[in-house]
């Protein structure tokens, strides 16, 4: 194992894999909506606008080879939503997967959460490569044998059989959530996870599917006053009494669970003041923070406005401790971006395995390594035409205005439609998930 | 300026309208950062066209018609009670669709509101004269066309599209 360390520049990302259709025809069901690798990294499932998980899983041959690392190959593919109709309310709810937890393993299986707007399954992932054969009154199609043939006893033995993966849902989480679920966060007491929606956070136990506790309730008494949503919540990696929400003015509030039942009061409040030369029509909206992460180390939390990336430290309330623009030059078209409602693209972010480099994803299928360490950032893209095995990506670079140089791409010239909004990076190593509308990319750290 | 901001007002609404037939159920947040936007746009425009008035009121100060001195004689009241109501009001244009639980909602109270959203609506959108005659042919309209469309069974969201009359305010904006 190479080790995650090393900054987003030192490292070349070398194409790995592609998975999913070629044709530019993009089916809506296979919009991939959330990524997500498994503590060990070994598992990566991937939810879609469909309803559908599938999980790819890292062959653990070939380790000789140089140090290429394996590749990801499905493992198991199943639909774990269906859309559904809210008949006292008139309203169709989406199949959409909008977030998958994994659980850390216990035993042989593993357990995954995916949820959609309004409803978490919990679902279990096992292996069968066994078995029972020689059953006494049965043949092995399963009809039963004439009574009269039967002269000996016999006791079914386990051989060995082609591995199936099955998975079955083994909880319905449902009913708790009037509004649109955002998030789910898995508890570090591997017991309880939250769920969160646009006004309101409810603790579950994973046992228990008939209630659950609400946390914060953000809902004026009056809807005509409501200003702001939560957008996303996440449970400490360490702290299982602490979760953190973040909200569409661009606020994140810390909350400490053994202070209250009810968590509406913050522990703590981060803002940062608005740069009042900023301010426009959609200062409202690029605020909105689309994402939170803590870092594996829990001293940090990253948030994902639409312009930027920020890092805190969570002993510093009144601004972040550093700031990173994603694709700034896009601040003088937003207008034209409310219009055809890219403004609203939620772009997820997250951290590398030892916390030095962050990801994020941006337009024309470009992703952004941001460097904490070295204080370098890189854009990358993920392209049907950088396909070519072990291709190591070139750096892009956008030209804001002005004269356009050789091998950059003008700004009018980058493709709304084609956003990355979900990536993910092993825990780890350096080998990164990159979904683009219906194609989800693996690439790999350059090994010499 | 005040051009940008009507057109970004005009967009939102649009925006606000179209949210209701998606698939999914109305989106909170979604509609929150419209009503916003259009609320931030809204209050530029009438600011403006507040300016613009008044400078026509230093140039014109006995116009015989009526019609000019209409608009000056509502946008005058407009700071006081006009600007609240519709701040009130507009926000319970997409509110109103947000509210999920019913427990606070009674059929009257939300035909009501219905029809004092309407009015805030047209008033934005269309001259001012006009909407002032308009409002009490549109109580009734709209009266009817609920009636019509509610069949004891209040809660259905499906009402309240159409109880809009959308393409009047599209059109004029």
């Amino acid at each position: 194992m190479l080790g995650a360390g090393g900054g987003g520049n030192d490292v070349h990302w070398c194409f790995s894999q592609v998975k999913g259709a070629i044709d530019d025809d993009v089916a809506e069901a296979d919009i991939i909506s959330t990524v997500e690798f498994n503590h060990s990294g070994e598992l990566l499932a991937t939810g879609d606008k469909g309803g559908r998980v599938v999980i790819f899983q890292q062959e653990t041959e070939n380790k000789s080879q140089s140090q290429w690392r394996s590749e990801y190959n499905v493992y198991s593919t199943f639909q774990s939503h269906e859309p559904e109709f809210d008949y006292l309310k008139s309203l169709e709810i989406e199949e959409k997967i909008n977030k998958i937890r994994w659980l850390p393993q216990k035993n042989a299986a593993q357990f995954l959460l995916s949820t959609n707007d309004k409803t978490i399954k919990l679902w279990k992932i096992s292996e069968r490569d066994k078995r029972p054969e020689g059953y006494n009154l049965k043949e092995e199609d399963g009809r039963y044998r004439d009574a009269a043939t039967i002269t000996t006893l016999r006791v079914p033995v386990f051989r060995p059989m082609d591995l199936m993966v099955e998975a079955s849902p083994r909880r319905v989480f449902a009913n708790a959530h009037t509004y649109h679920i955002n998030s789910i966060s898995v508890n570090s007491d591997n017991e309880t996870y939250l769920s969160a929606d646009d006004l309101r956070i409810n603790l579950w136990h994973l046992e228990i599917t008939d209630r659950s506790f609400n946390i914060v309730d953000i809902k004026p008494a009056n809807m005509e006053e409501l200003t702001e949503v939560i957008t996303a919540a996440e449970f400490h990696p360490h702290q299982c009494n602490t979760f953190v929400y973040s909200s569409s003015k661009g606020t994140i509030r810390l909350c400490d669970m053994r202070a209250s039942a009810l968590c509406d009061k913050h522990s703590k409040l981060f803002e940062e003041p608005e740069d009042p030369s900023n301010r426009s029509f959609f200062s409202e909206i690029i605020s909105s923070i689309s994402d939170v992460k803590f870092s594996h180390n829990g001293r940090y939390m990253m948030t994902r406005d639409y312009l930027s990336v920020k890092i805190w430290d969570l002993n510093m309330e009144n601004r972040p401790v550093e700031t990173y623009q994603v694709h700034e030059y896009l601040r003088s078209k937003l207008c034209s971006l409310y219009e055809n409602d890219c403004i609203f693209d939620k772009f997820e972010c997250c951290w590398n395995g030892n916390d030095s480099v962050v990801m994020t994803g941006s337009y024309n299928n470009f992703f952004r390594m941001l460097d904490r360490s070295q204080r370098r950032d890189v854009t990358l893209e993920a392209s049907r035409e950088s396909c070519k095995p072990r291709q190591v990506l070139k750096p892009r670079r956008v030209c804001a205005g002005g004269k356009r140089k050789k091998d950059e791409i003008s700004v009018d010239s980058l493709d709304f439609n084609k956003k990355i909004l979900h990536t993910a990076w092993h825990p780890q190593e350096n080998i990164i998930a990159v979904a683009t509308t219906n194609n989800l990319y693996i690439f790999q750290e350059k090994v010499n | 300026m005040d051009v940008e901001a009507k057109r970004i007002m005009a967009l939102s609404i649009s925006k606000l309208y179209s949210l209701r037939t998606q698939r999914g159920g109305l989106r909170l947040h979604r509609s929150l950062l419209l009503s916003m936007t259009m609320r931030a746009a809204r209050d530029i425009y009438h600011t403006a066209q507040l300016l613009r008035d008044a400078e026509e009121e230093q140039v014109v100060p006995c116009a015989p018609d009526a019609a000019p001195e209409e608009p000056m004689e509502i946008s005058k009241d407009s700071p006081q009670s006009l600007t609240p109501k519709e701040v009130a009001m507009k926000p319970q244009e997409p509110k109103e669709t947000l509210e999920e639980d019913k427990e606070n909602r009674c059929a009257s109270e939300r035909h009501s509101r219905k029809r004092s959203v309407k009015t805030a609506l047209e008033t934005d959108s269309l001259p001012l004269k006009k909407a002032k005659m308009e409002t009490d042919e549109e109580k009734q309209h709209l009266q009817g066309e609920v009636f019509r469309t509610n069949n004891g069974n209040s809660c259905r969201q499906a009402e309240t599209l159409t109880a809009f009359p959308t393409n009047r305010t599209i059109v004029a904006c």
